[in-house]
């Protein structure tokens, strides 16, 4: 069984080489439908590990109303830090707001000069450490704050979360619909290719039968070309995409809150999964390539 | 061995065979001979299983080729060595892995493949020329190829079409040698031929065929 198994391999891979022109465009296109899936989900990964990071931690921003007297927001002080797991990591005056406005607008804040007075409210920074462990609710913090004396506006950053999830679910949609063209486009290029092998080796194969070869024995090497074919393609396609994590992971990024972006590539298993996916593509693709021709 | 009951072949309107009753047994050596067209490779490949009667049973160590199935089929050539007329090798491997291809379907190990193959090979003296490929040979040289592929899997039935018709004298006398040769080790030998040279002075039975028909057995 060692030289047989020794033989199909062999088989497989020479079918490969033989026709290596067509082996390599078909590859190049599998890896292109691939890579396409790939980095969608990459990139769907690292928007789930930035939600997962953000929503680790949740904030609030509470404006204080203009006017409002040194009582009432110490009041207001003492009940934020009478909360339990919440610390004021910052307070941040009117003036600290248009500062900051400023700074973030950079060269484009000229024409802040224009106002006669600040309209930003003062505001609190909250932070709630280890906010995951669903002991803390946001809306019911929200709704106590809004009924201090002094509190304008409360926002917290649940909201959007809740927000972006919901976006997200329709992004993992379009992933799952797309994802799986892609994979009948690998399924349908891994049948061409093979046709074409089996076309130009059937002079082969009618003696392959004459000697006594069974349909198992023909059938598989191109199994096999084909199971190579989808591996070699998710394995470039994967390594396409590790080399453009590479390229993205050693640069800053920053979307959401002051702290930059960690870029992640995909788990382990993931990459398992993928390569298992590909090598099953190309089974399939063989499959019906040889369903039909035999 | 081989039996043949009532046996009819046509491709359209022509008959090739025409209602053959024959018994080949085992180790026999037996030529098949008659005029070009008289049926000689038809019969052939309706023992071998490549074609299929019109009419009549053929039986093979009592298989039924009517009913058997394709991968009883496939197995029963394993154990039927055929040396085709037009040879049959494979352009894009070499001598040795033309040869080496009947052992491999068997899923014989590789180093049996080899030694075996080697044997073969220098048996119909082709052992210089087991890298070469099937057309840098010469006619009689693939001929010789085509029959060590048929011979290596010591086959229970050797089928030959024109097994000697690219080969000169001398060549044809050492083939037929190695044939005789096959036939010792218990081998059952059908070899069909028009050539009278090859008949001369023999003592094995000959099955003339004429227009599809037996019309004559000696020996």
């Amino acid at each position: 069984m060692i030289g047989l198994r020794f033989y199909f391999l062999r088989q497989g891979l020479l079918n490969i080489r033989r026709n290596l022109t067509v082996h390599i465009l078909s590859l190049g296109t599998i890896v292109a439908c691939l890579l396409i899936s790939g980095a969608y989900l990459l990139l769907f990964e690292n928007i789930n590990h930035w939600l997962r990071q953000w929503g680790s931690t949740l904030t609030l921003s509470v404006y204080i109303k203009d006017g409002t007297s040194e009582y009432k927001r110490d009041k207001i002080d003492s009940f934020i830090r009478g909360l339990p797991g919440a610390q004021i990591r910052r307070f941040i005056s009117k003036e600290e707001a248009m500062e900051d406005l400023k700074v973030s607008l950079g060269k484009e804040a000229g024409f802040l000069e224009c106002l006669t007075e600040n309209p930003l409210p003062a505001s609190y920074e909250v932070v709630f450490e280890n906010a995951e462990a669903g002991d803390i609710h946001p809306e019911e913090i929200k709704g106590q704050l809004d009924s201090l004396e002094g509190v304008e506006e409360v926002q917290h950053s649940r909201q959007w979360l809740k927000k972006i999830e919901g976006f997200l679910d329709t992004v993992r949609l379009i992933g799952y619909i797309t994802g799986g063209m892609f994979c009948l486009c690998v399924i349908f290029i891994v049948t061409n290719t093979i046709k074409l092998t089996i076309y130009s080796r059937r002079d082969e194969i009618e003696i392959l039968k004459l000697v006594g070869a069974t349909d198992r024995f023909v059938r598989r090497p191109f199994l096999l070309e084909g199971m190579i074919q989808g591996l070699l393609g998710g394995g470039m396609a994967i390594l396409a995409l590790f080399l453009g994590y590479l390229a993205f992971s050693s640069k800053e990024i920053y979307l959401i809150g002051p702290a930059p972006l960690e870029v992640v590539f995909l788990p382990l298993e993931y990459i398992a999964l993928g390569l298992s996916l590909s090598m099953v593509l190309g089974l399939v693709g063989s499959s019906i390539a040889i369903g039909r021709l035999f | 061995m081989i039996q043949l009951f009532h046996l009819s072949k046509k491709f359209g309107p022509n008959v090739a065979l025409s209602n053959i009753d024959l018994r080949i047994g085992k180790g026999e050596f037996a030529f098949v001979t008659g005029a070009s067209g008289a049926g000689k490779t038809t019969l052939l490949r309706l023992i071998f299983g490549t074609e299929k009667p019109a009419t009549g049973r053929i039986l093979i160590n009592s298989i039924d080729l009517n009913t058997i199935s394709r991968p009883n089929l496939d197995l029963l050539r394993r154990k039927i060595g055929f040396v085709f007329q037009d040879f049959k090798l494979l352009p894009n491997k070499t001598v040795f892995e033309n040869v080496a291809i009947a052992l491999e379907v068997k899923g014989v190990r590789p180093r049996i493949v080899k030694k075996k193959t080697d044997q073969t090979l220098r048996l119909l003296g082709l052992g210089e020329k087991e890298r070469s490929f099937p057309l840098s040979l010469s006619g009689g040289e693939q001929q010789r190829v085509a029959i060590a592929r048929a011979i290596v899997k010591d086959p229970l039935i050797l089928l030959a079409d024109e097994p000697t018709g690219n080969l000169d004298p001398d060549l044809t006398q050492e083939i037929m040698a190695i044939f005789k040769g096959v036939h010792e080790m218990g081998t059952t030998v059908v070899i069909a031929t028009h050539s009278r040279g090859l008949l001369e002075g023999t003592d094995c039975r000959t099955i003339v065929l004429n227009r599809g028909k037996i019309s004559e057995e000696k020996g």
